[in-house]
């Protein structure tokens, strides 16, 4: 086996190819919960595991790499000051991600990575091989990965991918990573056929064809990075903001923590992070009490400047967008990016047609 | 691991949420997807807050005061001294010298239990909840007028409303799965008309914001009801409604010209409400504290439940706190026993007396704000809290104070040392929802059932064990063997008031554990109109300032957990007070300018802050924490017919603090 094949996974193999894997490391997939949720979770077999599952909107790669709250260290301030390490970086497999949430893992990797790692991240991200599975039809309508070239299935940069064939997985695997996962249980791999490989070409021809939701976000992009959205359009946006940050919370793409620390007793301090948002007042304002972002329709801006503005896709390689749909699930309003990137382009075309009006353009 | 589902306990949405925990705390937290409120969905407290209720300072051992000073003891000691106290209490000067006030944060079951403690175990008739102090008006004039104390439609209802009549309530920012729907509703054609003296969020959704007067709703619906009658704008059959004529005759009076004056709304604008309404059905009416806690609350809710009625649509009451339906529901309160028997009521009393098999007199006792007065005046020698803040959540905070520290005997139960517990003589450390298995009854009459995702924290112990604790001891002195049982089971407690409360005779814990809960069922509710008469305008000459008491989003009431969490409290770090420019100018204050807001009550102290959304004339007061808030300026005046303290629209004067 190298990097680069293509095999074929027996579905009534994939139990055991599962716990075969599971003597190494724990497997985290999507798990059947309360009236038909679904949530990904470490699961103690792999006929836990929801194949049939369609998208968790918990996103399970940022969740389990770059916890919504993760205890960093732990010290005591009693007899001289003593730190104490309490990363965790468990070894696992997370099993059945979609393409979108493993796009936003690359990202979040190269976020954490440079210029200064983060070493939590780096501890936990060399630990965890992700076994892919492509969405042989758009798992809900909010999805939009194929406008974000991050889905609905990957030609690189995955570890394992894999596509329901019926019977069977096709098994591609993409990375070192992925390679080495696949020896213990790789002798129920078996060679694709070239009628295999066929068969996952239609699939991906019906997945892009099926898409419910679009976002043309180029346009976008030009006129913020240009600062051309008139500041009354984010005004009039972040009216109707809840200001509940789920948008953030919820993104695979989104960094942003807080730290504190959590008084232990004796002395004894624990210093966690937690997910935290650009969407709140407080996570910009100064010192001195002045905030530089100091209206909601302020902060949906940055948001916005943060997710589609060359200055950070030359950074960052690409947009801070997968196209998961996550935003427009998860939001009390319409502040979700496919709705924000059309009322921009609306906007635009408004503004266009009266040229007289001095918000117009900044000359 | 994230395991099983519970429900959020912040608001009165009742988001179904995951929780998992981990370092014996929260490793993570997600919404339901699938459940009918949440929809994959939490607002800012359901992302911010869960956490809160284990911080480090969380109550995990008894207290008891011992020289002056609360010291941590054992569940024996804190237990026996209660006992003690209450027999002694009761012995010299009868169970009505017993008060208990509960919580709408609270389950069911506790709820339930602390009624049937009081009134069963104690034999107390004063045994009151939290709506006291924010919104027992609805009940009353909901009873009176749909017949339903409670919400008529679900939440998801709200998508197919036509118009939308939505009066006194910060709904976008206390609400969101509410204020969410609202927009969903205008974004498919939906009219809102909106009315509150201040410029409140919603205008970005209102297709007409009325500004009254504070103080003057009952003024400019009563306009609105002549209108709607005198323009025939009612639905079909109205007419034949029972109390149709009485009411026509109670608003003989409405001289629609006065308006400007009475009310600050023009005629044209009532008229112009009244057509959006009639034309636009279905016709919602919702409905919050800046009604509910207005004088004469009760009045302004019979009179928008009148409209809603004439209009043939449905009213929502937008209670706020997770079990604000509930608590009323399970009959915490003075006045009704469970399933809003009526206490003047002899069946209803014997019906509950044979199944507590106690004795229950056709006495309203005290209600929550009268049992502080008689803390004062030494009518209560003992008073038990359960679970809520009333040295911030009653009127006239020095006042309540001086009350609580008066009283012979406190106990508070409760997460944190909150401001009222440390009043206490002794304090009971109770676990969060987190903690404990039960039901909450969302803003919609859905029965939810709550499921503990932790072990409880330290010693801490549920309200429902700590009931069922107390009542194994001798609290009375009385010799007779006691007969009242309270179970310590909550499944056990459910299946009693299953069977015993009609509206909750589908509720179990075997069909929770199957499918989301549904709202209790309002069949056989028969609406009729009431009649709706004038208040009395009340000025103040040497107050000529009005109050605008509101809530944030950012908080929950006295923010004993969701100031805690410090994400919450990084975005209302500064109490201010708004006022308009215009009388900023004239009273030559800048922002930033420390100000003293007196009423005849008490007076609070905070920088200025100046606002477009605050109309001429009035003081806008957010919330704040730590007893900071506009409850400082409240009288002991309660509407007449609900108890509810007048918290809104209060008279107020602002100087400089240096003058």
């Amino acid at each position: 086996m190298k990097v680069g094949d293509k095999l074929i996974l027996k579905k009534t193999s994939v139990p055991m190819f599962f716990a075969s894997l599971a003597s190494e490391m724990r497997i985290v997939a999507p798990k059947k919960r309360f009236a038909g949720d679904v949530v990904f979770d470490v699961v103690e077999s792999p006929k836990e595991i929801a194949w049939d599952y369609g998208h968790d909107v918990y996103p399970p790669g940022k969740r389990f790499l770059f916890p919504h709250y993760e205890d960093m260290f732990s010290y005591r301030t009693d007899g001289g000051i003593k730190i104490e390490s309490l990363a965790e970086a468990p070894k696992q497999a997370i099993v059945g991600i979609r393409s979108c949430d493993v796009s936003a893992v690359r990202f979040q990797e190269k976020f954490f990575g440079e210029p200064i790692e983060d070493p939590l991240y780096a501890a936990r991200s060399k630990n965890a091989v992700l076994f892919s599975l492509v969405c042989n039809k758009p798992p809900r309508k909010e999805c939009f990965c194929i406008c974000c070239d991050a889905g609905p299935y990957l030609d690189k940069g995955f570890d394992v991918q894999l596509t329901d064939l019926g019977d069977r997985f096709l098994y591609e695997i993409g990375s070192e990573k992925g390679l080495s996962a696949s020896s213990e249980g790789g002798y129920m791999l078996e060679p694709a056929r070239p009628e295999d490989i066929a068969e996952r070409k239609q699939i991906e021809l019906q997945a892009d064809s099926l898409f419910q939701t679009a976002s043309f976000i180029a346009k976008a992009i030009t006129y913020i990075t240009s600062d051309d959205v008139p500041d009354q359009v984010w005004e009039e946006l972040g009216s109707t903001c809840f200001r509940c940050a789920a948008c953030t919370n919820l993104c695979p793409v989104c960094t942003c923590y807080t730290v504190e620390d959590r008084p232990e007793g004796n002395g004894c301090f624990t210093r966690f992070r937690s997910w935290d948002s650009c969407q709140y007042a407080g996570f910009t304002r100064e010192a001195s009490g002045h905030n530089p972002r100091p209206t909601f329709g302020s902060r949906v801006k940055r948001r916005f400047y943060h997710k589609a503005s060359y200055q950070y896709i030359t950074r960052d390689g690409t947009h801070g967008c997968v196209g998961c749909g996550r935003c427009v699930s998860a939001c009390l309003t319409k502040l979700d990016l496919p709705s924000v990137v059309k009322r921009i382009r609306r906007a635009m075309h408004e503004y266009i047609k009266s040229p007289h009006e001095p918000a117009v353009r900044k000359l | 691991m994230i395991d099983r589902p519970t429900i959020c306990g912040f608001c009165s949405c009742g988001c179904a949420l995951y929780v998992e925990p981990k370092y014996g705390g929260i490793g993570a937290l997600c919404p339901s997807t699938t459940h009918p409120v949440s929809t994959g969905r939490l607002c800012i407290k359901g992302w911010n807050a869960i956490p809160s209720l284990i911080r480090a300072d969380r109550l995990r051992t008894p207290l008891v005061r011992k020289s002056g000073s609360l010291e941590p003891t054992s569940w024996e000691e804190a237990f026996s001294t209660t006992a003690e106290a209450l027999r002694r209490a009761i012995s010299e000067s009868g169970p009505k010298a017993v008060g208990v006030i509960g919580s709408a944060k609270i389950t069911n079951e506790e709820c339930y239990s602390l009624v049937k403690f009081a009134r069963g175990v104690l034999g107390t008739p004063n045994i009151d909840g939290p709506c006291r102090f924010y919104d027992a008006s609805m009940v009353r004039g909901l009873l009176e007028t749909t017949g339903i104390p409670a919400s008529q439609i679900d939440l998801n209802s709200l998508q197919q409303a036509g118009s939308m009549l939505i009066v006194g309530a910060n709904v976008m920012e206390q609400l969101a799965h509410v204020g969410s729907r609202i927009q969903d509703a205008v974004e498919s054609g939906c009219k809102v008309v909106a009315a509150d003296p201040r410029v409140s969020r919603l205008a970005p959704q209102a297709t007409l914001f009325l500004h009254p007067h504070p103080g003057t709703d009952i003024v400019w619906i009563r306009a609105l009801l002549r209108t709607i009658l005198d323009r025939k704008l009612y639905a079909e059959g109205a007419p034949e409604m029972p109390g149709f004529e009485e009411l026509r005759t109670s608003l003989e009076d409405v001289v629609m010209d006065l308006l400007p004056k009475t009310a600050g709304v023009e005629p044209s604008a009532v008229i112009e409400a009244a057509s959006l309404l009639a034309k636009n059905p279905p016709v919602i009416v919702m409905f919050g504290l800046g009604v509910l806690q207005q004088a004469g609350s009760t009045k302004i809710v019979r009179a928008l439940a009148d409209v809603a009625i004439l209009l043939g649509g449905s009213v929502m009451p937008l209670r706020g706190q997770n079990n604000a339906q509930g608590a009323s529901d399970m009959g915490l309160a003075h006045d009704y026993l469970p399933g809003y028997g009526s206490i003047f009521d002899a069946a209803a009393r014997q019906k509950w007396e044979s199944v507590w098999r106690c004795e229950i007199g056709a006495d309203p006792g005290l209600n929550a704000v009268e049992m502080i007065k008689g803390c004062a005046n030494g009518e209560i020698k003992a008073l038990m809290v359960f679970g809520e803040n009333v040295a911030l959540s009653a009127p006239s905070t020095e006042y309540t104070i001086a009350a609580l520290e008066k009283v012979g005997f406190l106990a508070v139960s409760d997460l944190y040392l909150t401001e009222t517990a440390r009043l206490a003589n002794v304090v009971f450390p109770a676990c969060s929802f987190l903690e404990k298995d039960g039901t909450f009854t969302n803003i919609e009459r859905r029965v939810q059932r709550v499921r503990k995702v932790l072990d409880p924290l330290g010693n801490s112990k549920s309200d429902l064990e700590i009931i069922a604790g107390l009542s194994t001891l001798d609290l009375t002195g009385s010799s007779a063997k006691r007969k009242v049982e309270l179970s310590n089971d909550p499944d056990q407690v459910m299946a009693e008031v299953a069977a015993n409360v009609p509206h909750y005779e589908k509720v179990s814990y075997q069909a929770l554990d199957q499918a989301w809960g549904d709202p209790w069922s309002t069949n056989g509710a028969k609406p009729r109109l009431a009649p709706v008469s004038d208040r009395a305008a009340h000025e103040d000459t040497e107050y000529p300032m009005r109050l605008i008491a509101s809530r944030i989003n950012f908080h929950m009431q006295t923010g004993t957990m969701a100031a805690r969490s410090p994400t919450l409290a990084r975005e209302y770090p500064e109490a201010v007070v708004e006022l308009n420019e215009a009388d900023a100018e004239r009273l030559k204050l800048r922002p930033g300018t420390v100000v003293k807001v007196s009423s005849r009550f008490g007076n609070l102290t905070r920088p200025v802050a100046l606002s477009d959304a605050v109309p001429e004339g009035c003081v806008h007061v957010p919330h704040f924490f730590g007893g900071d808030s506009a409850n400082m300026l409240a009288p002991f005046d309660c509407d007449a017919e609900s108890g509810v303290p007048v918290y809104k629209g209060l008279h107020c004067v602002i100087q400089k603090a240096s003058d």
